[in-house]
C-alpha cells in the first residue's frame, strides 16, 4: 500500500511522513496571503489538522499537495475575513507631492490600509497576482475557480483600489 | 486608435498600481522556520480527547436520577 493510501486509511506514520513532506509549501502558500509569520505557522497547523480530519475525502490518485494548498486558502481567507480593518483613512488633498520620506512611508501605509479593506478574494487574488507574481494557473487552482475569473479579481481589485487611492489624494508613482 | 490609447493607458495604471503595492508590501520569508509536525500532533491529540456533548448530558442525567432515586445505585450496582 502506497503512503497516500495509508494516509487515507488513517495511519498517523504516514500523515508524518506526508506533513514533513509539505509543511514548507503550505507555510509559504499561507505566508504569502497573509503576510505574518506567526500567523502563518498557527493557519499552517490548523490546515494540516483539517487535511487529516478530512483525510477520506481525499482520492488517493490525486494531487496531496493541490488539496492541501485548497484546504490552506479557504483558511488564509477566513483568517483574513475575520481580521479585516474597522476604519476608513481620511481624504487628503489631490495633487500633493510627496518627496519626504515619512510622507512616503504613510503613503505605503495608506495603500496597505486601503487593500486589506479590499472584498478579501479580490485582496488574495491581487496579493496572488500582483505582488507575489505567481502564475494565474496557480492560483486558480489553489481559489478552486477558473483563470478567467482569477483575472476578473485581480481587475476588479486594482479598478477598486485605483478609484479609492485616487478619492484619497494618492497617487500611485 | 482611441481603443489602442485606452488599453495603453489601463495597463499604464495597472504596472503602477503593482510597483504601488510591491513597494508597500515587502517581500515575506517563506521559509518556515521549525518543524511544525509536534504541534500538530499535539493538536490531532487535543481533539480526540474531547468529550461529545451528548456524553456530558448523560453523565448529567443519571446525577439526577440518581438523585432524585437514590435506590437506583443499588440496582445498577446490581447490573455491574
Amino acid at each position: 500500500m502506497d503512503l497516500l493510501q495509508r494516509f487515507t486509511h488513517g495511519e498517523i506514520d504516514a500523515f508524518e511522513t506526508l506533513v514533513r513532506q509539505f509543511q514548507g509549501d503550505i507555510y509559504a502558500w499561507i505566508v504569502r496571503i497573509v503576510r505574518d509569520p506567526g500567523t502563518a505557522e498557527d493557519l499552517t497547523v490548523e490546515t494540516l489538522w483539517r487535511v487529516y480530519r478530512a483525510r477520506h475525502q481525499f482520492r488517493p490518485d490525486g494531487n496531496f499537495g493541490a488539496w492541501a494548498r485548497r484546504i490552506a486558502t479557504n483558511l488564509a481567507i477566513d483568517h483574513l475575513r475575520r481580521s479585516r480593518p474597522e476604519h476608513s483613512f481620511p481624504a487628503e488633498p489631490a495633487g500633493v507631492p510627496q518627496p519626504d520620506p515619512l510622507v512616503q512611508r504613510e503613503t505605503q501605509a495608506r495603500i496597505q490600509q486601503a487593500f486589506r479593506r479590499l472584498p478579501v478574494k479580490l485582496q488574495v487574488a491581487a496579493t496572488l497576482a500582483l505582488i507575489e507574481e505567481l502564475p494565474y494557473d496557480e492560483i486558480a487552482s489553489a481559489l478552486g475557480t477558473s483563470v478567467g475569473a482569477v483575472k476578473l479579481r485581480v481587475f476588479r481589485a486594482v479598478r477598486i483600489l485605483r478609484k479609492r487611492l485616487s478619492h484619497s489624494g494618492i497617487t500611485p508613482e | 486608435m482611441k481603443e489602442h490609447e485606452d488599453k495603453y493607458m489601463t495597463e499604464h495604471n495597472d504596472h503602477e498600481i503593482r510597483d504601488a503595492l510591491k513597494r508597500s508590501f515587502p517581500p515575506v520569508n517563506t521559509e518556515l522556520r521549525r518543524d511544525l509536525w509536534p504541534e500538530v500532533l499535539r493538536k490531532l491529540d487535543a481533539r480526540q480527547v474531547v468529550v461529545p456533548w451528548y456524553d456530558w448530558a448523560l453523565v448529567g442525567l443519571s446525577a439526577v436520577m440518581f438523585l432524585a432515586f437514590p435506590r437506583l445505585v443499588l440496582v445498577f450496582a446490581y447490573h455491574l
